[in-house]
């Protein structure tokens, strides 16, 4: 036996002062109050038969100072705080990392729906709290794309059990490295260090750009959680217009069985929430079953893919239904207002007749100025005219002279240049286009300003496409007539046209049609904001996110549509027609490894494996003190009914 | 328990025992009201001896009274006077009259007046005023109550106060307007010493050759018993008339716990834990008691009547009148 509470000597005193009182106030019991009465010779008469029994009454009053004497024992005891020799463990410092990632929502435990493995986490966590030592101090951590402390290193089972109620499962993956790299800078320098990990094993590999992690010294404990595999789940899904035909779309798709047994499922595809296609398909076990939907139209803005398992003979579910769903967003198409100002291109009025949802206004330029004061454009192409800039309105400038343009133009001109200095392949004017070996028969050299891009530039003439902004006025320098090249033979002459207006709109061509949960996503940021917006999750949930280089900046970890809208007030917030410009996005988990929620019954780190939890006495607590005073409430009690019964008097 | 209620329950007893005496008397004992019923009382005595010969009391010796009592033969010496000539003119048989001597009665109360007939019980349960007062009040106001039917009656009466001794005596007076000073006598007593009534008794019977009717008022608590008391009385020639002083809730104390009994005469102490039996067994054994000393005056022929303070003190009297004893 141990005691770990105060010590005998710092109690002697209080003990034998207690003693003192207990026995004074006996003392003070047993002088009874004086009654005086008319004739005791009666009650002597009364009390005669009461005298054979006086020898016990004494017992029971001695019996009454002896509880007495007992109850200060046991309380003094209790301050002592003993426990039993074996039950004394070290104090030691322990890190919980309970694993929060979308695996973690499989509902595969006991009952009819199946207990979610989130849960049972919670209740393995909570016993351990239970079972913890009064040296011990503990911490818990959730691990799943990021590391999150719920409470500091502390005994304080109240608090640690506060935090077990917050222990909740995302839509993304665990980050293994980064918890266990978190758990062991916390356990750095500190006793009896002891990491305790419990997932159903789904984590991935311990080993991030640092390398693998070394444990050192701490040792690891792992309770493992989870008993099914049973899992279909849509691991890819992305959706695009074509770049010719925006009004239409395709969608691809993979679905993967990563159970172990044959499934069938029933694959549902969503448009604006309607019912877009649906298809019932077989998929054997461990099978990856890629789906592609070419030319789809109707929907014009959001996606949804479901999954359901209608397996005959077995439950119409999986284990996993995070994985069921995926989200997708379609670019945003609205029409584009564009002024060509030409003395006579076909070329270009003919490649501007490709994309229907263009405006296209054809003027000469005697008539620019009456066309640009009577309408407003989105977008002006110069073809070999060279106004300035207009402030609001993006400009395309094809063969330009002079200075008047936004950048300079070398009146000599250089005969045959190539795109063989340099070209931008990645830039959005240049997507899904070949400029290379272009035949050109002359072209001018641009002298850009700092802060332009040199999109293409030539071995012979220099810098002779360039894309840039003046005041957030973006523009795109072409210093050749492409009617003396072969460019507009080429599929790359339209495609490069829309691509300047698709840029200058803000039609990103680089446009995901979804985010990757547990990512940092950079979110195209509404017109107008400039350092915050407002981020609108699944759950209609406000988020102010901050806003840098004209993207919004967000963890995310949950699957679904999301909503960023700029905050109010914002100018240029709200178009012309008094419509919103929020920015629409969907994120999806779509992580095969995720998914494959087949649980593991131990693991192994830096070569250790994980043991199973010990020194925890889950779900009796050991302190004896507890005990001890309930042994003084019930004495008490029994003796103040025993009393006021005049049983013990 | 406060710190002052605990020093005077660690007092000795017999510090104690003084503490318990009497709560004082006030002073309409004998008013007005009281005073009209003894007149009334007095009527109602005369009315129940309607017919016969008032103001005076016969004794049961043979002499010059006026009233016939018997014949008896003529012997030489006897005055002629008595002789009765009629018998002789019917019989020839000379036969002489014999009267009921006539002679003033004697009246003794013995008023007890112990410390136990001080014990004002409600006031020290703290059952508030009950208008009831001590048993000694109860008692002086009946001592009075038939002093007055004495006086009225023409009878020597004197009263006397016991405790284990004749503490104070009212030398012997006749005639209703002595009342006053029976009044005056009795308001002078006070609840004090031990009960102790065979020496008390034996005492006055030392001081009072004159025999006659003693009407002892106690509530009979004596620790050494009741019997040798009132023996003494009749041993020598007295008639004893008990009037037992009772206080009903005396045999049901408002007790309750662990308490430290001690008698208020004596200052003997017992320690008792009061519970709901031991106050059962308690009034129990007070009513046994009581039986014991009605069964005891039965016996000896002493008339006995038991005066419970809660009833009115004139009640008592009639039913003291109507069962007759005292009244000849």
């Amino acid at each position: 036996m141990h005691f770990l509470g105060l010590p005998l000597a710092s109690l002697a005193p209080y003990m034998a002062a207690a003693a003192a009182v207990a026995v004074g106030l006996y003392i003070l019991k047993l002088r009874r109050r004086p009654v005086p009465v008319p004739f005791s010779p009666l009650w002597t008469r009364i009390l005669r038969d009461k005298e054979a029994t006086s020898l016990f009454s004494r017992l029971k009053r001695i019996l009454s100072l002896l509880v007495q004497l007992i109850l200060l024992a046991l309380l003094f005891l209790a301050l002592m705080d003993p426990r039993s020799a074996v039950e004394v463990v070290k104090g030691r410092n322990l890190v919980v990392l309970v694993d929060t990632s979308a695996s973690m929502q499989a509902s595969d435990g006991g009952g009819e729906r199946g207990k979610p493995r989130i849960e049972l986490a919670r209740d393995e966590l909570r016993k351990l709290v239970q079972g913890l030592g009064a040296s011990d101090r503990m911490l818990i951590a959730s691990m799943d794309a990021v590391v999150t402390p719920l409470t500091p290193m502390t005994g304080d089972a109240a608090r640690l059990d506060a935090a077990v109620d917050s222990v909740k499962a995302v839509d993304c993956r665990a980050d293994l490295a980064r918890a266990l790299r978190f758990a062991i800078d916390t356990l750095r320098n500190v006793k009896e260090p002891e990491i305790v990990i419990i997932s159903d094993g789904v984590l991935g590999d311990p080993r991030d750009a640092l390398g693998e992690v070394h444990l050192g010294e701490t040792k690891l404990s792992y309770v493992p959680i989870g008993t099914g595999k049973r899992n279909v789940a849509i691991t890819q899904f992305s959706v695009r217009r074509y770049p010719l035909d925006r009004a239409r779309y395709e969608v691809m798709l993979e679905v993967q069985n990563l159970g172990d047994k044959d499934e069938q499922i029933e694959l549902s595809l969503y448009g604006d929430d309607v019912l877009v296609d649906l298809s019932k398909l077989s998929i054997k076990a461990g099978e990856r079953l890629p789906r592609f939907y070419p030319s789809l139209g109707g929907a014009s803005r959001s996606l949804e893919a479901r999954i359901a398992v209608v397996t005959p003979e077995l439950p119409r579910r999986d284990d996993l239904t995070a994985d069921d769903r995926a989200f997708a967003v379609l670019p945003e198409r609205r029409r584009t207002k564009v002024l060509a100002v030409t003395p006579g291109n076909t070329y270009l009025e003919a490649a501007l007749l490709l994309d229907e949802y263009l405006d296209v206004n054809v003027v000469t330029p005697n008539q620019m100025n009456d066309a640009l004061g009577k309408g407003k454009y989105d977008v002006a192409i110069y073809d070999g005219v060279t106004p300035s800039l207009k402030p609001g309105l993006p400009a395309l400038y094809l063969d330009p002279h002079g200075n008047d343009g936004p950048v300079k133009v070398d009146t000599k001109p250089t005969p045959e240049p190539e795109f063989d200095a340099k070209l931008e392949r990645k830039h959005p004017i240049l997507r899904w286009t070949a400029f290379d070996n272009i035949g050109i028969a002359q072209a001018f050299r641009l002298t850009p300003l700092e802060g332009d891009k040199i999109v293409g530039a030539s071995n012979a003439a220099g810098p002779i496409l360039v894309a840039g902004q003046r005041q957030s006025t973006k523009f795109v320098v072409l210093s050749f007539d492409v009617r003396q090249s072969d460019l507009p033979l080429r599929i790359a002459w339209p495609v490069f046209l829309l691509n300047c207006i698709n840029w200058f709109v803000e039609e990103d061509a680089e446009y995901l049609s979804s985010f990757k949960t547990g990512d940092v996503w950079h979110v195209p940021a509404p017109l107008g904001v400039s350092s915050s917006a407002v981020l609108v999750d699944p759950h209609m949930k406000k988020h102010v996110v901050p806003v840098q280089e004209g993207r919004a900046v967000f963890f995310g970890v949950e699957a679904g549509f999301y909503r960023l809208q700029a905050p109010e007030g914002t100018p240029g917030a709200t178009s012309q027609d008094g419509v919103k410009r929020d920015v629409l996005f969907a994120a999806n988990l779509v992580d095969p490894t995720e998914s494959a929620i087949a649980p593991k019954t131990e693991i192994t780190i830096d070569g250790k494996k994980g043991g199973v939890v010990a020194g925890f006495k889950v779900g009796v607590r050991k302190e004896l003190w507890i005990y001890l005073l309930i042994a003084v409430i019930v004495i008490a009690a029994v003796e103040w009914w025993t009393y006021h019964r005049r049983i013990s008097v | 328990m406060g710190i002052f209620d605990f020093l005077k329950s660690a007092a000795p007893a017999s510090i104690r025992a003084r503490r318990a005496r009497a709560v004082p008397e006030g002073d309409d004992l004998f008013d007005d009201a009281f005073q009209r019923k003894l007149e009334y009382l007095a009527i109602v005595s005369r009315k129940v001896f309607s017919g016969r010969l008032r103001a005076e009391r016969r004794t049961k010796k043979t002499g010059s009274g006026i009233e016939f009592a018997d014949h008896r033969e003529y012997a030489a010496g006897d005055d002629f006077r008595y002789l009765d000539w009629n018998v002789y003119q019917r019989f020839g048989k000379l036969l002489l009259r014999l009267y009921e001597e006539e002679e003033d009665l004697s009246i003794y109360m013995l008023v007890d007046a112990s410390r136990s007939m001080g014990f004002d019980f409600h006031a020290r349960e703290g059952a508030g005023a009950t208008g009831k007062g001590p048993k000694i009040r109860y008692a002086k106001r009946l001592a009075a109550a038939l002093c007055y039917i004495g006086l009225a009656n023409l009878d020597r009466v004197s009263v006397s106060a016991l405790s284990n001794r004749v503490k104070e005596r009212m030398a012997t007076t006749r005639g209703k307007q002595r009342i006053y000073r029976v009044f005056q006598f009795l308001r002078s007593v006070d609840a004090e010493g031990a009960t102790g009534l065979e020496d008390a008794l034996k005492q006055f019977v030392a001081q009072n050759k004159r025999r006659g009717l003693a009407v002892l008022i106690s509530d009979l608590y004596d620790p050494e018993g009741f019997q040798e008391g009132i023996n003494v009385l009749r041993y020598n020639k007295f008639e004893p008339f008990v009037l037992h002083v009772v206080d009903p809730d005396e045999a049901h104390p408002k007790l309750n716990g662990d308490v430290r009994l001690y008698d208020c005469e004596t200052g003997d102490e017992r320690e008792v834990t009061v519970t709901q039996s031991v106050l059962d067994k308690y009034a129990a054994a007070h009513e046994a008691y009581l039986k014991e000393i009605e069964t005891f005056c039965t016996n000896k022929q002493v008339p006995y009547f038991r005066a419970d303070i809660t009833v009115p003190f004139d009640d008592l009297i009639l039913r003291i009148f109507r069962r007759g004893g005292f009244l000849r």
